[in-house]
């Protein structure tokens, strides 16, 4: 196993916990952990843990007012402006006893994750807790109250004065991040996700290509709904090394929602675990390439907790710490054992989904299509700039 | 869409005399973090513009003995004269055109022949941005109902119900049934399944979010 490596989790990040029927579940970090473990690829012992993010850490990007609200909403305070104005108390993000501690550790959970990597020498770091793409300045949105990603970023600007490339293979289009950071050239946004036409947010169009100063560092790839494995790595692959060879950043931050496969039950996109094969994969080749290692992964989305999610999050800690030997081996059976009577779904057997997941897409040809297109558009500018370099 | 110049300018502006020195109106757009500083008289009439990318681009380098000349000169000695500018009943989308055909990104706006505001591109992005709900995290749903009066208030109220806020809605005739009208809504939410089990529930048709056949 590779030293160069921080898995980081502590069990306080498993508080974060609307209510039992919510889709948001971090036991999904325990069914990980616990598949890391059986595989032998991950030991109590490894395991470092995250800390509670300070409220100044988090006023490097929220507002004062909202930081408040939170904590008044955990201690069992309501108004009703906490819903319209701060998002919280909503049927997405409904009110939860201790919500501002749990979400504090998440964060915390990430700028350890930045502390492990520029301060105690590791090249990568992994804080599956994080990746809560959606909370904006002053709202909740979209099951995330605090952005992690976000005051991570800022974090590293201002400690470490390192330019940060943000990728987000989550389904939905990373809009916390990506407007934190819209009017910013040092750091610069990659989202894949399922077109806003489809999907929640509703942005993450190809022309969000960033504000001012920032304009040109934000790049957005929107898939049609029902878009396949191949068209969307086709599109992952290009996008990702061409923005990085367009950025030159000092460090990738990875968010790695697994809710673009087709067994998720909120989105409509028909990956399936093949791409969660090749996210890490060509994240920890580029980071190698281009920023001595630096690279850190977060989790994010992620809605069937049983057979996507534990599968998907170990692969980037396989990729992570080069023990993908463990792959040769089928799921381990007291994995299987351990957890198939509370699952309410068939655990998967194995480390790829068989053959005929689903059934045939009609507009096959139309979405592969539309999606080269949105490539093509998405990537112009670096194309054009590349153009000009040549001439 | 009609959003006058007058309901998203910015009212307290910070405004210089003709002889403050160049160094000091960068200071000055460096305390307040602007870009625009628009130069009057005593009575509050626009005399000229500067902004700190024209002045900083035409200052000689620090190393140059020319600098210290430049920026001590008076303002009024390097300011754009003949300003443009907008008027606070301009519709904000003609403002937008007027900003793009002249290349600039920002227009003091005029009353009755004195400065009364000023609009930058950033306000403008974030009015458009604001007024198509573009920035509001939302989610598409797509009904199908009767073409029959009181639809589109029982499904907002079923909407309503479970507290979500609707941001746009959209009615249109059905291209393919003329007895029948859709309804687009996009809503704040990012979990839908609970709203769509109480609308199939009161037997509507769901046209988006749609699944694929046998998704389980
Ligand atoms: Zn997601
Ligand atoms: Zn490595």
């Amino acid at each position: 196993m590779s030293q160069e490596a921080a898995y980081i989790f502590s069990p306080e990040q498993l508080q974060y916990k609307f209510h039992n029927e919510h889709p948001f579940n971090q036991h999904r970090l325990s069914i990980t952990n616990d598949l890391l473990m059986k595989l032998g690829a991950l030991s109590p012992e490894t395991i470092l843990p995250a800390r509670k993010a300070t409220i100044d850490e988090l006023l490097l990007i929220h507002d004062e007012d909202y930081v408040q609200a939170v904590i008044g909403a955990a201690e069992g305070q309501s108004r009703s402006s906490y819903r319209t104005t701060f998002g919280i108390g909503t049927e997405d993000t409904p009110v939860f006893p201790h919500m501002h501690d749990a979400a504090a550790w998440l964060v915390g959970g990430t700028l350890a994750a930045v502390d492990y990597v520029f301060d105690n020498g590791y090249k990568h770091a992994l804080n599956l807790g994080g990746g809560l793409h959606h909370g904006f300045r002053g709202k909740a949105s979209g099951f995330c109250i605090y952005n992690d990603s976000s005051i991570a970023i800022e974090y590293i600007r201002k400690k470490y004065d390192a330019r940060v490339l943000y990728v987000d293979t989550d389904a939905h289009h990373g809009d916390g991040v990506q407007w934190a950071f819209y009017n910013d050239p040092d750091v610069c946004t990659l989202s894949f996700h399922e077109s806003g036409r489809f999907l929640f947010p509703g942005t993450g169009h190809v022309n969000e290509r960033g504000h001012g100063d920032g304009y040109g560092y934000s790049f957005n790839i929107p898939f049609e709904a029902f878009t396949e494995d191949e068209s969307w790595l086709v599109a992952y692959k290009a996008a990702m090394r061409e923005v990085t060879e367009y950025f030159k950043p000092d460090i990738i931050l990875t968010q790695n929602g697994a809710d673009a496969h087709y067994y998720d039950p909120l989105t409509h996109l028909c990956g399936t675990i093949n791409i969660f094969h090749e996210i890490p994969k060509l994240a920890h080749e580029l980071a190698h390439e281009f920023c001595d290692g630096k690279w850190i992964a977060v989790g994010g989305g992620g809605y069937d907790i049983w057979r996507v999610v534990p599968r998907a999050w170990s692969l980037i800690w396989l990729e992570m710490s080069e023990q993908k030997e463990a792959l040769k081996q089928s799921i381990p059976k007291v994995w299987l054992d351990n957890w198939q009577e509370e699952a309410p779904v068939q655990l998967p057997p194995e480390w790829y989904d068989p053959k005929g997941l689903y059934p045939m897409i009609p507009r096959k040809k139309e979405i592969e299509k539309k999606n080269e297109r949105t490539l093509l558009k998405a990537l112009k500018p670096i194309y054009d700039h590349q153009k000009k370099v040549k001439s | 869409m009609s959003v006058n110049v007058r309901d998203i300018m910015k009212k307290d502006i910070i405004v210089a005399q003709r002889n403050m020195p160049v160094s000091e109106a960068l200071d000055l757009m460096k305390t307040h973090k602007i870009r625009h500083l628009p130069i009057v008289n005593k009575q509050n009439e626009i005399l000229g513009i500067v902004s700190d990318r024209d002045l900083r681009d035409a200052a000689p380098s620090i190393f140059d003995e020319k600098h210290k000349e430049f920026i001590n000169l008076p303002v009024s000695k390097v300011m754009i004269e003949n300003v443009i500018t907008a008027l606070p009943l301009d519709f904000v989308e003609e403002s937008a055109n007027t900003m793009t055909e002249n290349q600039i990104s920002c227009l003091p706006v005029e009353e009755d022949g004195v400065l009364a505001g000023i609009i930058t591109e950033t306000d403008l992005l974030h009015t458009l941005v604001r007024l198509t709900g573009a920035a509001m995290p939302t989610s598409r749903l797509e009904i199908e109902v009767p073409n029959e009066s009181g639809q589109l208030s029982e499904v907002s109220n079923i909407i309503k119900d479970h507290q979500i806020n609707i941001q746009s809605v959209l009615v249109y005739q059905s291209f393919s049934d003329n007895t029948k009208k859709i309804l687009v809504f996009r809503v704040q939410c990012m979990d839908m399944r609970p709203l769509l089990k109480s609308l199939k529930e009161a037997n509507y048709k769901i046209i988006w979010p749609t699944e694929l056949e046998m998704k389980p």
